[in-house]
């Protein structure tokens, strides 16, 4: 069958030239990061679905469904019930909007320019952070959207240097634990379609028994204990920690402690800690997706 | 003649016993060894599935090999990825592009992550894109473009950063051929405009002896010859004796026949309906002789020179045409 017309080569032909001989660099890793963001944001702002979709839910759950709920008499001892509400509503816009991101990483991945950022002389985990970059922004805009508009509807917040420290600690870690979610799970999808059939899932049902509506307490023992291991039910707790109610009663459902500090830092730790281990693992199926 | 290593000219590219199993036990490249030089233009070619793209993969830092060694001006890919990626740019077999995001916006993203401060990139483009013809379109969303000015956009954007090396994935797959030889005429200017080194895969015969100085010939996840084209063609004669017959069967008698008569050698081959036999200076008619002593009739007879087809049905008893299973 085979005739070999010119002898294959392994024959050296040429030696490398030396690495200290060309000295070529990226852009630093600050500078691709911000290139990186630019790009993400450029490309969100051309679909503006992906900032509308997740924003519309939970604001028109914290100006109709939360006054509505107040209006026919749930209550939470001491704490005024619209405010509550809508505060709950925070625990689905950011899971919701960080999660919608991961439609972003699967249109790069099939259509989009992903794999000549592949071929770009940065590390590659910038990739996810340059796309994460946006996420918060594009999430702390709505959050800030969202509890103006509660606060024209007519919530009340005690508004403290130190509770809003708590507020943006506790929506920040949130926030990089979901889009965690959102890059490793979009990047085991094949499709947008299958991707947003799962966010429901993921965004939604851990809302009903984070303490969003009404406290964990209210729960079946079962389902208490559930609650507290999600870092949602942490969040939701801070945040009404932070503006709502310095005693802390959300905290003190979870931790049964006393020293309500002692108990915002625990849970602003297990936020943290959900945050670095589903940032490892989504830089992990990344690069697991990226390169084979 | 033989050289000392330190008299060689620095490769600018050089594989070596370069390996790639894919979990499940695939082999699609088994020890592939090539140096390419600067300013070289060189081309793998092989069917869907000879494990070019896997090549390339390894080359940009997106495939990891599973054994061997590989540099790109001077950078191991596997323990300098970064380096080697800074020194290389790469098109792809597929668009691969921010559709939603106008040309010019992907040229300057390009240029700014390959480490291009933005007033040079801003001059680069306005450089580069009149020679592409993308003047008229490129603040247009790409979505909007043909797969022509797609493709002319992405050699564009490889060439921003002044790469050393430049690798082209099958760039003309797909494209209609009016647009094919457009792009044929970039590409063979490329080298002209700024003396970088090119390797660039393709299964089109035509392509490769066209534009490559040298061809590495892969099947099956092996090259099975390297040279240039002219001396892979001067291996079968001048002159290629092809004859048509009326079916697979009688092909296989006519090559026994003309084998039997001396006539045909190892390098004469039956594929479908044809026999194509290298004359090697012999008269055409002898061939004819032996053919009607086996009692084969040919349908037509023609002579031609032998192409780079020719060259790779003897190295592979397959055609470029029928691709192989993927690897």
């Amino acid at each position: 069958m085979t005739t070999v017309v010119s002898t294959p080569t392994p024959v050296v032909t040429a030696r490398p030239v030396r690495p200290e001989a060309v000295p070529r660099s990226g852009p630093g890793l600050l500078g691709a990061l911000r290139t990186l963001a630019a790009r993400r944001f450029a490309l969100t702002a051309r679909t503006p679905r992906e900032i509308l979709v997740p924003l519309s839910t939970p604001v028109l759950f914290a100006l109709v469904i939360a006054p509505a709920l107040d209006s026919i008499g749930p209550s939470v001892p001491g704490i005024d019930y619209m405010s509550y509400a809508a505060l709950g509503t925070a625990g689905l816009l950011i899971p919701l909007n960080c999660l919608f991101s991961g439609v972003g990483v699967i249109v790069d991945r099939d259509s989009g320019a992903r794999r000549d950022l592949l071929a770009a002389p940065i590390p590659r985990s910038l990739l996810v952070a340059g796309n994460f970059v946006v996420a918060l922004a594009i999430t702390g805009l709505q959050l800030g959207v969202l509890l103006v508009a509660s606060v024209l509807r007519g919530a009340e917040y005690d508004v403290t240097v130190s509770g809003l420290g708590w507020v943006v600690g506790a929506s920040l870690l949130l926030a990089v634990a979901m889009y965690g979610v959102a890059e490793a799970v979009a990047n085991r999808m094949p499709s947008v379609e299958e991707f947003t059939g799962a966010l429901p899932g993921l965004a939604i049902v851990p809302w009903f028994f984070a303490g969003s509506l009404f406290p964990i307490t209210a729960l079946p023992a079962g389902l208490t204990a559930v609650a507290k291991v999600l870092p949602l039910t942490h969040t939701l707790a801070l945040l009404r920690y932070g503006l709502l109610d310095d005693g802390g009663a959300g905290l003190h459902d979870i931790w049964g402690m006393t020293n309500t500090t002692a108990m915002a830092t625990l849970s602003l730790g297990v936020v943290a800690l959900f945050a670095l281990v589903l940032t490892a693992v989504s830089v992990r199926v990344f690069t697991r997706s990226a390169v084979s | 003649m033989n050289h000392t290593t330190d008299q060689l000219p620095p490769a600018a590219v050089g594989v070596h016993g370069l390996r790639k199993t894919w979990p499940g036990g695939v082999e699609a490249v088994k020890g592939v060894d090539f140096d390419v030089a600067p300013g070289e233009v060189f081309g793998l070619l092989g069917p869907n599935g000879a494990g070019k793209s896997t090549t390339i993969g390894m080359l940009t830092t997106t495939v990891v090999p599973t054994g061997g060694r590989a540099h790109v001006d001077g950078f191991d890919v596997s323990d300098q990825p970064i380096q080697a990626r800074a020194a290389s740019a790469v098109v792809f077999q597929d668009p691969v592009v921010d559709r939603a995001l106008t040309g010019r916006r992907n040229l300057l993203l390009h240029a700014r992550l390959w480490g291009v401060s933005a007033r040079d990139a801003a001059a680069r483009i306005d450089e580069h894109v009149d020679g592409f013809g993308l003047t008229d379109i490129l603040d247009r969303p790409v979505s909007t473009y043909s797969g022509g000015q797609r493709r002319r956009l992405e050699i564009a954007r490889s060439l921003l950063s002044r790469p050393r090396v430049l690798f082209l994935d099958e760039p003309t797959v797909g494209l209609d051929p009016r647009i094919r030889y457009e792009l044929l005429d970039l590409i063979g200017g490329l080298r002209e405009r700024s003396g970088l080194t090119v390797l660039l895969t393709t299964h089109y015969l035509d392509e490769a002896e066209r534009l490559c100085d040298r061809i590495g010939v892969m099947h099956e996840g092996e090259i099975v010859a390297l040279d240039t084209p002219a001396d892979l063609l001067a291996g079968l004669g001048i002159d290629v004796l092809e004859l048509r017959v009326d079916s697979s069967p009688a092909a296989a008698r006519a090559l026994s026949g003309l084998r039997a008569g001396g006539f045909a050698g190892d390098d004469a081959l039956a594929l479908g309906s044809t026999v194509t036999v290298p004359l090697h200076g012999r008269p055409a008619a002898d061939a004819l002789d032996a053919l009607g002593r086996a009692g084969v009739t040919p349908t037509a007879v023609t002579t031609r020179r032998p192409t780079l087809d020719d060259v790779y049905l003897r190295l592979t008893g397959g055609s470029l045409a029928t691709p192989a299973a993927a690897a």
